[in-house]
Formats: C-alpha cells, structure tokens, sequence
C-alpha cells in the first residue's frame, strides 16, 4: 500500500513519513487532515501501516539501502529516496523505540508515574497533624490499555515500597 | 545605668511584660509593674514555680503582703543570694530591684539560642512556611475565573490539576550513534523537520515533565555506569569499549540459557514434544542471528508465530470439512460428533506418526553417525597400511646390495646422530639467552602488574576522596545557606555591635579611671612621705634646739624664760597639727555621712514610710472591720 505515497508531493511525503515515525516513537502520529491527498480513510489507515511496519522491518533486519529499495519498488523514485532518507535519518530513534518495546515484554508494564508530595497539617480530630503523605500515581499499560494506580502513603509505607523496590533492583543488578 | 536599664525592659517586653513606651528606666517602675515583671520572669524560668503566682497586685493589704512574701519565696528558690522580702516588691527601691531583674534576666533561658539548637532543620522551616501559605491561600476569597488576578489563578487555576505526563522526546546530542555514514541526512533531519522541544510533546504541560523525566534517565544512566566502571570495570583493566562488548557477550549468553531452561521442560502436550527439537534449535537460530536485540521483537513471538500457524491450519481444516448442509440439528450434531471423533483418531494417527517418525529420524542420525565414524577409522587404518608398504617397498629394493647398503646407512646414522648432537649445542647456545629474555620479561610484566595493581587502588581511593569532599561539600555548602537565612531571620532590635561597642567604651573608660586612681595614690604616697620627712626634721629641730637652750637655761634667767616659751610654742603646734588632722577626719565623716543620707533619700525613705504608715492603717481598718464582722457573727 505504499503506493499511495505517489500522489503526494516529495515535501509532504517527508512530512508524513516524519510524522509516522513520530507516533511510532510515542509522540504524535500523523493527521489525516493535514496532507492534501484524497484518501479514503482504509486507505490512509493502510498507509499508515504499511509505512510503520516498513521502517519497523528495515531498521529490526537492519537492512541494506538496496533491500529497502526493492520494498519501494513499486513507489516513485524520489518518494522512494524520500522514504529511505527518513528512515535513515531516524533510525536510532526507531531502534530504540523498538528496543523499549522489546524491554517492556511482560503483561503489565509501567508506563509512566507522577508523584505528589502533600502535607497534612490536620484532620477532622487532631488540629496539628503534620504528617507528609505522598500520592503516587503509576500509569501501567496493560494489553494495549493504559490503567491508573493510584495510592497515599506515609512516611513508613514510603519507606517499606522504597525498600522492596531496592531489592527488586538488587535483583536486577544481580541478573547483570 | 541607662544601657542597662534599657536591655533589662527589653528582655521583660520579651517575656511579655507590657512596658509602656515611655519608661525608659528602672526608676519609673511602679510597684505593680515590678511584680508582673517577676512573675512573668518566674513563670519562663520555672513554669512548675510561676503559675500559683497571680500577675497583678490584690486590692486588700494584707493580700498583697502575703503575694510579696510568696514572690519572695519564689525568688529565692530561683537562688536569688540577695536581701529579699516583701517590702523589695511593695516598697521598692531602684538599686534592689535592677539587681533583682538583672538576675531574673540572667536566669531567662536563651531563646533564640534554644531555637537555633533544637530542630532548626529545614523541616520546621518548610513546615512554618507551607503552614503560613496555606493560610495565607485560605484567607484569600474564591473569585470568578474571570476577576482572578494573575496571583489567584496561580492557586485556584485549573493548572495544579494537570496531571504529568511523559512523552519521549528526540534530543539532537542523544543521537551520537557509532553510524557516521547517515550524519547528512541526520544533520538535515535535525535542521529541518525536528520541532523544538517544547514543541515536541503533544500538550503543553508535558513538557516540563517529558524533559525532567529525559534528563533523569541519562543521569541516572550516566551515574549507574560510573558506579560499575570504578566498581568493576577499573579492576577488570579493560578499555570501556571492551569491558562494554565483553559484558554484552556474557549477557547474550545468560539470556540464550535462560531462554533454553524455559523453553525445554514442557514436553507435556502432545505436539510440543514433537517439535520441541526442532522449534527450539530454530529459536536459539534467530537469538544467535540477531545483532544487538532489535530482532528480539519479532523473534520473541516466534515461537507463538509457529504455534498460531499450525492451530489455525487445523482449525481450517476443521472448518473447511464442515458440509454446508443443513439438514435437522440432531443430524447435524451426529454428523459432527463422527466427523470430530475420525479427526481426532486421524490426528492420534497422525501424531503417532510423527512420533515414530521422529524416533525413526532419530535412530537413522544416530545410524548414520556411527557408519560415518567407522568409515573414519577405516581410512585411517588403511593410510597406515599404505605408509608401512611404502617403507617394506624401499628395504626390497636394498636388499641386492646389501653390504654396500648398510654402509652406506650407517654412516647416514652417524652424520645424522653427529648433526643432532651439533644441533643440540646449537640449541642450547640459542636457549640459554632465549630463557634469560623471557624471565626478564616476565619480571617486566609481574612489576607491572603490581605497579598497575597499586596505581588502580590510588584511583579508587581518590574516586572515594572526591566523593566524600563532594558530599561535604555539599553539607557545608548546605549548612551556610541556613546559617544565612537563620542571619536574615534573626530579630534585628537587639543590637549586638551597640552592646559590645558599650562594652569597649566603658572598659575603656574603667581603664582611664584606675590610670587616674593609680596617679593620685602615688600622689598620696609622696605626700605621705614629705609630711614624715618634715615631721621627722621638725623633731630633730627641736631636739636639738631643746638641747642648746636646755644647757644656757641653768646659766641665765632670760635663756630660760625663752625655753619655756620654747616649750610653749611646740605644745601648741602639736595641738594646732592633732586639730587639723581632726577636722580632716570629721570632714570625711561628714562626706561619708552625706553619702548615706543620699542614698537614704534615694530609697524613697520617706515616701515609703508614709506609704508604710498608709498600709498600716489600711491593715488596723482591716483588722477592726474584720473583728467587727466576727463580733456580729
């Protein structure tokens, strides 16, 4: 289907392989809306896979240039050299994507978290209190599907998470 | 007087005295003022001692007598050494109550020393500060999104509720990746297309988090590889380039036994024992073939490509052998049930086939392997045959000639056995330097190795000195920023610099005195010794001027007359001398007792008499009052 990148001008086909790439490295992926060509939408989504799975296969085989460019047969000669010339371009920061992807293997993995930091200073039955309690947000991603945890602790339930979670690194490190 | 008087009211304004603003000396105290100020003194020095005290004076005379002995008492458990009683606190006089208060003072418990020492940490700080916002926040009024001044939306905008979210993000220095061949399209990627990192991120609020979260991760990177390396990798004495291959390699191998012990155990279900061999070798295959672990991806899901593969094979097949007929439902079931019972005895048998045919396979390779090794043998066993016919051949062809022949060999022997003894000597000639050069060497190399050995444990001890000087650093560096918040904290109205520059002044000033005092002593002294000087040459004078008209006197009358006046003058003298030196001591008594009588004026005698005699009477009018009422009751 990457044919379909014969109807886009040599720029906007730099553009939206950018963009490609972009999403497949976790940032924004492309918009329909901003590249002119009149696809219908299974086509644009094919597209989009298509691509995404092009550079996902040359950059994992670390393919030639040449090997690439028999994948581009059928596409124009300059979007194909476009195509190269991102992929190029980006491929340590496709390698790495994927290599994120390869880490995080098992079933559940930690996306991202945020903590914040919140002091007590009373409750409904003692007026001074002055307890630091921290609130830890983890975003697991688990099937494909971002899932919150949420929790409060005090300074103790810090201190026995901090520490099983030290020895989980002792763990790690011991693998090393 | 005054200095003191002044640090004196402003400690009793500390304490929580209220002083007003005019009086500016112990003079002005009154007596109602003194006793609140003792109490409030006693109270921060004894909590326990000062809550029975009341802060005021009673109305009623004789309560007021019992609080001053009270007070009293209370001082004196402080340890007040001075006269104390009730009449210090109801009929005051100043110099007993500045060294009453200037004791109390002494005795106040340094508060700002005792702050400094107990937790001056940063956690009471942080907590006076986040308690005094949040009061401050709670007293602000809630507004209107739309009347909110840029100070209120900072705390009741909506901006606190975003949450952090962490969007990789592409740094141009991150990419310095060992492939220099695509720096162009790199280089023209980053000019061109690459947004700024702020951006980058899809919202806005990401972006602070996104670059924390990215400068985290190198950190925490960089960090953990600097532990390892002055750990473990100086000890192993590799370059970082090797010492990093190395380690990929030994973890390569950790990941491919990992991955073997899991995947050989399951040869339960019935077509993994079958492929176990096979899938397994194809798998380690893939592992091996991949370069770093891009591949691992879709080599990962090799193993369940496979699987997926043959069960959607059977499943098609199932579902392909479906007739689309439908007739009843009873026919169909029935149908299906035999058509299910056959697959399943097909695939048994087909299994079963499999299996025989595997263990087929397995004794053919085996088979195979051993004819393979017997072929070996044989060649061997026959090239040597060959070789002992080659050398029978040559003794045949030497036999006609015999005697010439074994000549001629022997004296082959002899050159050859005189060349081996020649190469010998030869060899021990070469040798000898030869093992001198290698133990040269090898003690070359032993020194080195101690030498790098000890210059390894120099680096490590000096990465352990520029750790802990860091670290110190890094508290002391702490430790002043408090200090000098603590400075700007601290309460400016007690002057430090006045009070010491006092001080000086007045040690000044006592130092002039005792100059001066030690001047008019010495003065004293010379007069003292000039008055003796005189003194004793008016004696000898007279002696001997008392001697010379003593021996005329007998001769003539007029002699004698003068004698008596003689006499007379040096009574008189020493009469006019012993009354000059008795007004002197009079005059001084005088002085002494002018003195008293000052002082005496300055304890407020007379007020406080009369003020006694006042008491006095209140208390008989009490009294009479008080026998009054007992009388009529």
């Amino acid at each position: 289907m990457v044919v379909l990148l014969n109807s886009l001008s040599v720029t906007d086909c730099l553009n939206l392989c950018h963009r490609v790439v972009d999403g497949f490295c976790g940032r924004e992926p492309p918009r329909r809306a901003d590249f002119s060509a009149a696809w219908s939408l299974e086509e644009w989504l094919q597209l989009l896979d298509s691509l995404a799975a092009l550079f996902r296969a040359a950059v994992g085989n670390n393919s030639s240039d040449e090997e690439v460019s028999a994948g581009l047969a059928d596409v124009g000669s300059s979007q194909a050299a476009t195509v190269l010339k991102v992929l190029r371009a980006r491929q340590a920061e496709i390698r790495r994507a994927l290599l994120d992807r390869t880490a995080s293997i098992s079933c559940a993995t930690l996306q991202d978290f945020d903590w914040q930091l919140k002091l007590a200073l009373s409750s409904d039955k003692i007026s001074s209190l002055h307890t630091p309690l921290l609130s830890l947000s983890l975003n697991v991603r688990e099937n494909e599907a971002l899932r919150p945890v949420t929790m409060e602790m005090n300074k103790e339930e810090l201190n026995t998470l901090i520490s099983s979670l030290e020895t989980a690194n002792k763990v790690v490190l011991l693998l090393k | 007087m005054e200095e003191v008087d002044k640090i004196l009211i402003h400690a009793l304004k500390q304490v929580g005295t209220e002083v007003s603003e005019d009086t500016d000396s112990i003079k002005e105290f009154s007596s109602e003022l003194i006793v609140e100020a003792v109490v409030r003194c006693v109270r921060v020095i004894d909590p326990g001692l000062g809550s029975a005290l009341p802060t005021s004076l009673p109305p009623g005379m004789s309560a007021r007598f019992r609080v001053g002995m009270s007070l009293a008492q209370a001082c004196q458990d402080i340890g007040y050494k001075g006269e104390i009683g009730y009449q210090t606190f109801l009929y005051s006089n100043e110099p007993e109550i500045r060294s009453l208060l200037m004791f109390l003072v002494e005795k106040l418990p340094r508060e700002s020393a005792e702050a400094s020492d107990q937790p001056t940490g940063k956690s009471v700080v942080l907590q006076r500060a986040v308690a005094a916002a949040v009061k401050a926040q709670l007293a602000v009024p809630w507004l209107p999104t739309n009347c909110r001044l840029p100070l209120q939306s900072e705390t009741q905008g909506l901006g606190s509720l975003h949450s952090f979210q962490v969007q990789p993000l592409s740094l141009p220095y991150c990419t310095k990746g060992p492939d220099k061949k695509h720096l162009k399209e790199l280089k023209d990627y980053q000019r061109d297309i690459l947004p700024p990192v702020t951006a980058q991120p899809s919202h806005h609020a990401s972006v602070v988090a996104s670059i924390m979260e990215q400068h985290t991760a190198e950190l925490t990177a960089a960090q953990e590889w600097d532990n390892e390396w002055k750990s473990q990798g100086l000890l192993s004495r590799l370059t970082p380039q090797e010492y990093r291959s190395r380690k990929m390699s030994r973890l390569h191998k950790r990941i491919q036994e990992q991955l073997r012990s899991a995947v050989l155990p399951p040869p339960d279900s019935s077509f993994s024992g079958a492929r176990s061999s096979s899938d397994l070798s194809e798998l380690l295959q893939a592992f091996r073939g991949s370069a770093p672990s891009d591949d691992i991806l879709t080599k990962g899901t090799h193993f369940t490509h496979t699987q997926k593969f043959t069960f959607t094979q059977e499943v098609s097949a199932v579902t392909a052998s479906v007739p689309t007929g439908r007739q009843s439902e009873g026919d169909i079931q029935l149908r299906q049930q035999e058509e299910l019972a056959s697959l399943q005895k097909q695939f048994e048998q087909l299994c079963s086939n499999v299996e025989q045919l595997t263990a087929d396979m397995k004794h053919m390779t085996v088979t195979n392997t051993q004819m393979l090794d017997e072929l070996k043998q044989t060649e061997l066993g026959n090239s040597d045959k060959e070789e002992k016919i080659l050398v029978k051949k040559k003794t045949i062809d030497l036999l006609p000639d015999a005697e010439n022949n074994l000549l001629k060999l022997q004296a082959q022997v002899e050159a050859s056995a005189k060349r081996v003894v020649n190469l010998a000597s030869q060899w021990e000639k070469h040798r000898a330097p030869l093992i001198e050069e290698h133990r040269r060497l090898k003690e070359i190399c032993s020194n080195q190795e101690v030498e790098s050995s000890r210059k390894l444990s120099e680096i490590k001890s000096l990465h352990d000195k520029i750790r802990v000087s860091t670290e110190e650093a890094k508290k002391k560096e702490d430790v002043y920023k408090q200090l000098v918040t603590e400075l700007e904290n601290l309460p400016q109205d007690a002057s430090r610099s006045a009070y010491t520059q006092r001080i000086l002044e007045i040690v000044s000033n006592i130092k002039k005195q005792k100059e001066e005092i030690t001047k008019i002593l010495s003065d004293t002294k010379e007069l003292q010794k000039d008055i003796n000087n005189l003194t004793g040459k008016l004696d000898r004078t007279f002696a001997v001027t008392d001697e010379l008209v003593f021996k005329d006197a007998k001769k003539d009358e007029s002699v004698r007359k003068s004698y008596k006046y003689l006499a007379a003058l040096h009574e008189n003298c020493n009469q006019l001398i012993q009354t000059i030196e008795d007004t002197g001591t009079i005059l001084r008594e005088i002085r002494d007792l002018e003195e008293q009588i000052e002082t005496e004026n300055g304890n407020k005698t007379v007020a406080n008499l009369e003020r006694i005699l006042d008491d006095y009477r209140a208390i008989r009018q009490e009294n009479t009052a008080l026998a009054a009422k007992v009388r009529e009751g």
